[in-house]
């Protein structure tokens, strides 16, 4: 009675992994490894690269700089609104990229909420690296948050008790004992967020337009390059696999392995201050 | 049926029942060689129809409608954009259409003709498809836009057209084909003659097309 069963979940879950692996292979088997690799040193795509990189670091930067404590305390302190706050944050998660693309122009465009003020300020947004960057930070950074949540709620309580009992303010608390402990998987969330923000291309092309060498991302550089030249599209495209594979690993052994460094490093802690 | 971003009220008008798939022209012909089920191709632009007709994946193209570039400013126009010399000046928006896409490729014949190629500078977006063009200026985020004239009509409240003179206008002709893999030949066969025939005609010069 059961073998057919076993059967059926087994070539399901075949199909399913045949269907998720074949396009990514189809990518690295249509151009030789060595034509990718040539495509990928083009104008085109060195350009999307350096632009990708710079913006995602600026975002990546605000991101962990300002979720993390924002994690802290949703993780941490319970008050009235806090589900709600909480689930506010994740509304970007399942936000598609193109809402998020005219949200952004409602808020920040010349036309926009703040557009007015901004403009008196001698600020414009649309168009330029920064539009870019409130993109990335606006699609990735619930992915930081969420994970960030998590990690801190799973820090056991008694240890942080334990700390301000003896004596640590709630920062030095923060700083010594939550931070450490959660290291691991704030580095997961990390790598998810860096990825998601690596992946922008909605929202971008939206609020940030394409110029190469300024708001051209490697995401906008494929959907370009798509018509005028296949082949960087997919070298451009067959790199960021490479990358969110590596990311993939990233989230999957970070967590443990400073799980283990961090926990041996506490244990030896209270001994010391007993 | 695979037709230009361009002529999405048109055809829409033409044939109301027929299903469409409105994108830049060189993204549609992209599809069409890696066999997507296109039954037509129609193009704002005689280079990728005549592409894939040496390619042997549609039937001859035969040129259906002509167009004019015109120059369009947010109706607020932030920047005084009065004609294409004032495009030059400092700090001014202007979006364009990407190199390979028929209108940016028209955008950059017009600019060539006018001697007047140094405003590219000023370009702080390049859409892969004309409605990206329209949409950045009748938003009001962008300072002016070359688009075609028959764009200018379904937005025509939330931007100014300025013409553009005759001895600048690129050609611009469309172009439309059969797709030789099709399943319905039939039916794909009598919507190119529509298109071609009065009605077609009469719908396209409404638009703001020009005939061949």
């Amino acid at each position: 009675m059961k073998r057919p069963f076993d059967v059926f979940l087994a070539v399901a879950a075949g199909l399913m992994l045949a269907f998720l692996l074949l396009p990514l292979l189809a990518l690295f088997l249509r151009v030789p490894p060595g034509t990718l690799l040539s495509q990928l040193g083009s104008d085109v795509a060195r350009d999307a690269l350096l632009v990708s990189l710079k913006t995602s670091a600026i975002a990546h930067a605000f991101i962990l700089g300002i979720g993390t404590p924002a994690a802290y305390l949703l993780a941490t302190r319970r008050f009235p609104g806090r589900d709600l706050l909480v689930t506010l944050t994740e509304l970007p998660l399942v936000l598609p990229p193109a809402v998020a693309g005219i949200a952004l122009l409602a808020a920040f465009g010349r036309a926009g909420l703040l557009g007015g003020t901004l403009e008196t300020a001698g600020i414009t947004i649309p168009f330029t690296q920064a539009a870019v960057v409130l993109a990335v930070i606006f699609v990735a950074s619930p992915f930081y948050v969420r994970l960030g949540i998590a990690a801190f709620e799973s820090v056991d309580q008694s240890f942080l008790e334990a700390s301000r009992t003896l004596g640590a303010s709630s920062r030095r608390t923060f700083l010594r004992v939550a931070l450490p402990l959660a290291a691991g998987e704030l580095s997961a969330g990390s790598a998810l967020a860096f990825a998601r923000g690596l992946g922008e291309f909605g929202a971008t092309i939206m609020f940030a337009g394409s110029l190469q060498g300024r708001t051209q991302t490697l995401p906008l550089a494929i959907y370009a390059e798509l018509d005028l030249n296949f082949d960087v599209a997919l070298a451009v495209g067959a790199f960021l696999v490479l990358v969110s594979i590596s990311v993939l690993l990233a989230v999957k052994f970070l967590p443990s392995w400073t799980r283990f460094t961090s926990t041996s490093l506490f244990a030896g802690a209270p001994s010391r201050s007993s | 049926m695979y037709a230009a971003a361009s002529l999405t009220e048109v055809f829409q008008a033409i044939d109301p029942n027929a299903a469409f798939n409105f994108a830049g022209s060189d993204d549609l012909a992209t599809q069409i060689k890696e066999n997507a089920p296109a039954d037509v191709y129609a193009a704002a632009s005689p280079k990728y129809p005549e592409e894939l007709f040496k390619a042997g994946l549609v039937e001859k193209p035969q040129v259906f409608a002509t167009n004019r570039l015109v120059l369009i400013v947010p109706t607020s126009n932030p920047a005084g954009i009065e004609s294409v010399a004032d495009l030059g000046r400092k700090g001014v928006k202007l979006v364009i259409g990407a190199e390979g896409v028929p209108i940016g490729d028209y955008t950059r014949k017009v600019l060539e003709n006018m001697g007047a190629t140094n405003v590219l500078t000023n370009v702080v977006s390049q859409e892969d498809d004309v409605k990206g063009v329209v949409g950045k200026v009748a938003l009001g985020e962008a300072d002016a836009g070359f688009v075609y004239v028959t764009d200018v009509k379904p937005v025509a409240a939330k931007v100014r057209a300025i013409e553009l003179p005759d001895s600048a206008q690129a050609r611009v002709e469309y172009e439309i084909a059969v797709v030789k893999a099709t399943d319905h030949r039939g039916a794909a066969q009598e919507f190119v003659d529509r298109v071609l025939g009065k009605d077609g005609r009469r719908a396209l010069l409404k638009a703001g097309f020009g005939l061949p």
